[in-house]
């Protein structure tokens, strides 16, 4: 090879490989994650506890952003033009094929937020090396954070996804959950797949809608996954469940939570 | 993990260069004996990734079997991968001193990733449909260019040649083509570099 040539092709790898980062790739299903890419849900939660208190908190709740990427782009426009907003709810499904650039892709759009946000693992979040990627980007798949006069609790609901082991959801950890709560706020569960639906187990669905019902903290509970809007008493025990749609539809809801009380609105943009 | 593959590669390795030093016609005896061995640095397919290879009589349709190592320190998990990869360079234009220069090359690969996390056919507990794709094979297209130089090795010309590849594959294709606002088509390409040894 003619040195000149030599010197060209050096001279090209150096410079894409400095202004390009990422375009070298080695496996759809690497992870390979910038530090400002991992552990999120834990720093988004740590901006959330210094927003300062008050009496009511008010937070959107959407999901199934898989492959929706232009359709996520304008709820991020429509979020920020809401007025009081805390933090925003991410019910799962961030990806669509379980692979790490489409974690990415969310989060580089979530991140133009003027709000911080948190995520519970979807059934396509679980596909391939997908439960590894959302560990190291977001953290524990069952976790729980307070704020003001609620506690908020995110657990895997996604049960055919471990073949309906009879292990997810993990019960016994929501009713520990539920029990710490001692001082009495406002116990909010949310997950990706609600109770009622065919890909949640069958042998802990009215064991689970048991716990929220049995205690007097669980006025509503969060889900996404249907890809449309549900809200009800579905089980009459006096939880309120509620189903957000998919930002492919260009929908969210907004949530109004306060000691007592609650209000949910949707909006569609 | 790589010293499973270094074997089999090894192994390959002392075929081919014992038929060459035996068979100088090796082709007209042996039909199957591979023509190339080629060496990827990325491409969706291993960190590294290399394997031996055919050629069509008018040299421009190769079709190779790589095997790919990504190992968990570059890539967050340690990945082995078989592909099989056809490419097409219509042009070969020839210089001076045995350069030549396939300015355009075009193909397509099939991989298939090595795991129990992946599924080629998805379990009974899923509906027939609820996902649609496989997570172990992964088919994906390219295209690019290389340079070679024939030499002159123990009495018999070889090709070596390296090559450049921008390409992407099936998932990566169709997030693009449902959010052309939003991802750039630099989004879904990405770049490999590889040398080919011909025998």
């Amino acid at each position: 090879m003619p040195r000149s040539l030599r010197y060209i092709i050096l001279l090209l790898v150096a410079g894409i490989s400095v202004s390009c980062e990422g375009i070298f790739q080695y496996n759809p299903n690497q992870i390979i994650l910038n530090d400002d890419e991992k552990n999120l849900n834990r720093k988004n939660i740590e901006r959330i506890q210094k927003l300062p208190l008050t009496d009511t908190v008010r937070f959107i709740l959407m999901g199934d952003t898989q492959r929706f990427y232009d359709e996520a782009s304008d709820f991020v426009k429509s979020a920020n033009n809401q007025r009081n907003i805390a933090f925003v709810l991410h019910a799962g499904d961030i990806s669509d094929f379980g692979l790490t650039q489409e974690f990415r892709w969310v989060n580089e759009i979530m991140q133009k937020l003027k709000y911080p946000y948190v995520t519970v693992i979807g059934n396509h979040d679980l596909v391939a090396n997908g439960p590894a990627a959302f560990g190291r980007m977001y953290g524990d798949l069952d976790y729980s954070f307070e704020y003001g006069d609620n506690k908020f609790i995110f657990i895997d609901t996604n049960s055919r996804e471990y073949a309906f082991n009879g292990a997810v959801p993990d019960l016994e950890w929501l009713q520990s959950e539920l029990a710490s709560n001692t001082s009495g706020k406002n116990a909010i569960v949310v997950a990706h797949v609600p109770p009622f639906n065919g890909d949640f187990d069958k042998n802990l669905e009215s064991r689970y809608a048991g716990i929220l019902a049995a205690d007097p903290n669980v006025k509503f509970t969060l889900y996404g996954h249907e890809h449309g809007y549900r809200d009800g008493f579905i089980y009459n025990d006096g939880v309120d469940y509620y189903v957000t749609t998919t930002v492919g539809e260009r929908g969210y809801m907004i949530v109004t939570t306060w000691k007592g009380g609650y209000k949910v609105e949707r909006v569609a943009y | 993990m790589m010293k499973k593959l270094i074997f089999p590669i090894l192994l390959l390795l002392h075929i081919f260069a014992n038929a060459q030093d035996t068979l100088p016609d090796r082709k007209q005896i042996k039909w199957f004996l591979p023509d190339h061995l080629k060496l990827q640095f990325a491409g969706n397919i291993g960190f590294l990734s290399g394997g031996p290879g055919y050629i069509s009589r008018n040299r421009t349709l190769e079709t190779d079997l790589l095997f790919g190592y990504l190992p968990q320190k570059f890539g967050g998990d340690a990945l082995v991968t078989i592909t099989a990869k056809t490419t097409y360079s219509p042009w070969r234009i020839h210089l001076k001193n045995n350069y030549n220069i396939a300015p355009f090359s075009f193909g397509a690969y099939l991989s298939y990733t090595f795991g129990t996390q992946f599924d080629t056919k998805w379990p009974s507990y899923y509906p027939i449909g609820y996902y649609w794709w496989a997570t172990s094979f992964r088919p994906g297209l390219y295209m690019g260019g290389k340079v070679g130089k024939d030499v002159v090795i123990k009495n018999r010309r070889r090709g070596f040649e390296c090559y450049y590849e921008l390409g992407t594959y099936d998932l990566l294709l169709i997030s693009y083509v449902q959010n052309t606002k939003y991802l750039k088509p630099s989004d879904i390409v990405n770049l490999s570099f590889g040398v080919k040894f011909g025998f």
